[in-house]
């Protein structure tokens, strides 16, 4: 359902620092698929991410969604289909709007925004019930603007506004990345269960190796800008850490040597 | 009782071109200098109209109408031309001194005897300074009434969250560069409106009366957001027209105490320079007094 053709991203292009960040990218997502990526810093995983949104223009190839070519479509547009999660929990939300503001901007991703009330009775009870799903205690503070609230709420948030409509394909840029590891499982588990309900077609980027061999039907492992490993179905579910670090080692030729990784691995 | 008068006269009036100020500073995170422009071409299409003979409502329409064209231009600049905000601002700004000259035909245009909306409220048997208290009042309630709605819509919503966090509009779905190009609009449109209001109030248009507009908005917004704070929509055009009737009352204490109109602009600035300053000195304070 997703097709990346001969993709390719270079910033700084014709100058001293020019720096190929995706070569030759092919990848071809299946609908349904929940996709974890790993890699390790600058390996290309998060400008993946951002060429599929439309943050910016990709130098070579062509993006396909469900048939359509969305290469040239600007960023706002393509938001119709996509949903994202950014690693910055202050990315995803508007800080001086509250909370039922910021779930309302949800309903418009898909449609044409107009002169209609932004809240009414009925999203205003249809937020409420999402947010008491939650956990969290959201759903009596309606009326809250987002900027009181904490990096794991937020991203809970920002979770539940990319979802609302189901977008044919969800974004998620190490959206755990800046969350303490309480925050880091509790959002971990909404987002499987999120996903896995609605059946939505997902890429996530994470650093955490666990994470990514524990959620999802398929692995993807890039390195220099390129896809390294793409291990599905029976093979990926029973993978471990130590088998992954040895494919990577074999599959990169090098040691394997990311901080974050290897932080990722102990926790 | 003039002061006080005189104060909730120019404080409603000019509260509309605060509000417009409003939407970019606070609701776009924009700051536009197309106002200092835009005030005076309001004043001299409504004045050259009526100076004319031609209807001081519809002149105001048509004030309205030039502002919005000029935040409309603004906007392309910035977001068609890439041009930073500021310096587009600036840009749109410069060109309409040249072209409220035209509109005008000279540096000012006097309207003594001619009929001004006052005139036509007056013929209603309502004495000529309630009269103006109540046009005033009904146009700032309008303004303020419609832009609140305005700003609870989708669009709204849209336009509120482009300047919050542009990257989550987009990720939303939001054309931020027409939202933007729309709240300058909007924006440059109430300025006019009350340039507009102001030369048939003042009884003439001037060239040179646009100058220090935004400061003067931005006093009124932020007085008033530091008496009643920002939170709610309603509540924040609220405190811009109310920020806007005490800056004028302070304006004519000034002139009270023996200040020159031609101090006003540094003293304005000043008020401008503290408000701004001041959560970072409270914040230097505490780091030196912990």
């Amino acid at each position: 359902m997703l097709k990346l053709k001969k993709v390719t991203k270079v910033f700084n292009k014709g100058t001293i620092n020019e720096n190929v960040v995706l070569r030759d990218i092919n990848l071809d997502i299946n609908d349904g698929d929940f996709v974890s990526i790993i890699g390790s810093n600058g390996a290309g995983k998060s400008t993946l991410l951002n060429v599929i949104a439309g943050v910016f223009p990709v130098d070579d190839g062509s993006i396909i969604l469900d048939d359509q070519d969305i290469t040239r479509l600007p960023e706002y547009e393509r938001a119709k289909f996509i949903g994202r999660v950014f690693q910055d929990p202050m990315m995803g939300t508007a800080p001086s709007m509250t909370i039922e503001e910021n779930l309302s901007m949800a309903c418009c991703r898909t449609i044409t925004r107009g002169l209609r009330w932004g809240l009414n009775e009925k999203n205003r009870k249809e937020f409420k019930i999402k947010l008491a799903e939650l956990g969290l205690g959201l759903e009596n503070r309606m009326n809250t603007k987002v900027e009181l609230l904490s990096g794991g709420q937020r991203q809970a948030i920002t979770l539940l506004i990319a979802t609302m409509v189901k977008p044919k394909l969800l974004l998620l840029d190490e959206h755990t990345a800046a969350l303490d590891p309480s925050t880091v499982r509790l959002i971990n588990d909404l987002t499987e269960e999120i996903v896995l309900q609605k059946g939505i077609t997902t890429l996530m980027i994470t650093h955490n190796m666990e994470y990514a061999i524990k959620m999802g039907n398929r692995l993807i492992m890039m390195d220099r800008g390129q896809v390294v490993l793409d291990i599905k179905g029976a093979d990926k579910a029973l993978l471990t850490v130590d088998e992954l670090v040895n494919m990577f080692e074999n599959a990169a030729n090098k040691k394997f040597d990311d901080d974050r990784i290897m932080l990722g691995l102990r926790n | 009782m003039n002061l006080l008068f005189t104060s909730i006269e120019q404080g409603l009036v000019f509260g509309i071109m605060a509000i417009g100020v409003y939407i970019t500073f606070k609701v776009l995170d924009f700051p536009d200098l197309t106002v200092d422009g835009s005030f005076p071409l309001g004043a001299a299409v409504a004045s050259i109209m009526i100076f004319n003979g031609g209807n001081p409502f519809l002149a105001l329409i048509l004030s309205a109408m030039a502002g919005m064209i000029a935040g409309y231009i603004t906007g392309l600049l910035n977001t068609r031309a890439k041009i930073s905000g500021l310096l587009a601002g600036i840009l749109t700004m410069t060109a309409l001194y040249s072209i409220n000259l035209r509109v005008m035909g000279q540096a000012n245009v006097t309207l003594l005897n001619t009929k001004t909306i006052f005139t036509y409220i007056e013929a209603l048997g309502i004495p000529y300074r309630w009269g103006l208290i109540l046009a005033f009042v009904i146009a700032a309630a309008v303004v303020k009434i419609l832009l609140d709605s305005f700003l609870k819509t989708q669009i709204g919503f849209a336009l509120r969250a482009t300047g919050n966090n542009p990257d989550m509009a987009r990720s939303l779905g939001v054309n931020t560069d027409a939202m933007k190009t729309l709240g300058l609009s909007m924006s440059n449109g109430l300025v006019a409106l009350s340039g507009g209001l102001v030369a048939q109030y003042q009884g003439f248009a001037d060239i040179g009366m646009g100058i220090g507009t935004v400061v003067a908005g931005l006093a009124s917004v932020i007085i008033g957001e530091m008496i009643i704070g920002e939170r709610s929509v309603g509540l924040a055009t609220f405190s811009a027209l109310l920020g806007s009737f005490i800056y004028r009352l302070s304006i004519g204490i000034a002139l009270r105490l023996g200040f020159a109109t031609t101090d006003l602009k540094l003293l304005t600035t000043v008020l401008v320079i503290i408000a701004l300053s001041t959560p970072r000195i409270r914040s230097l304070l505490r780091i030196a007094s912990s």
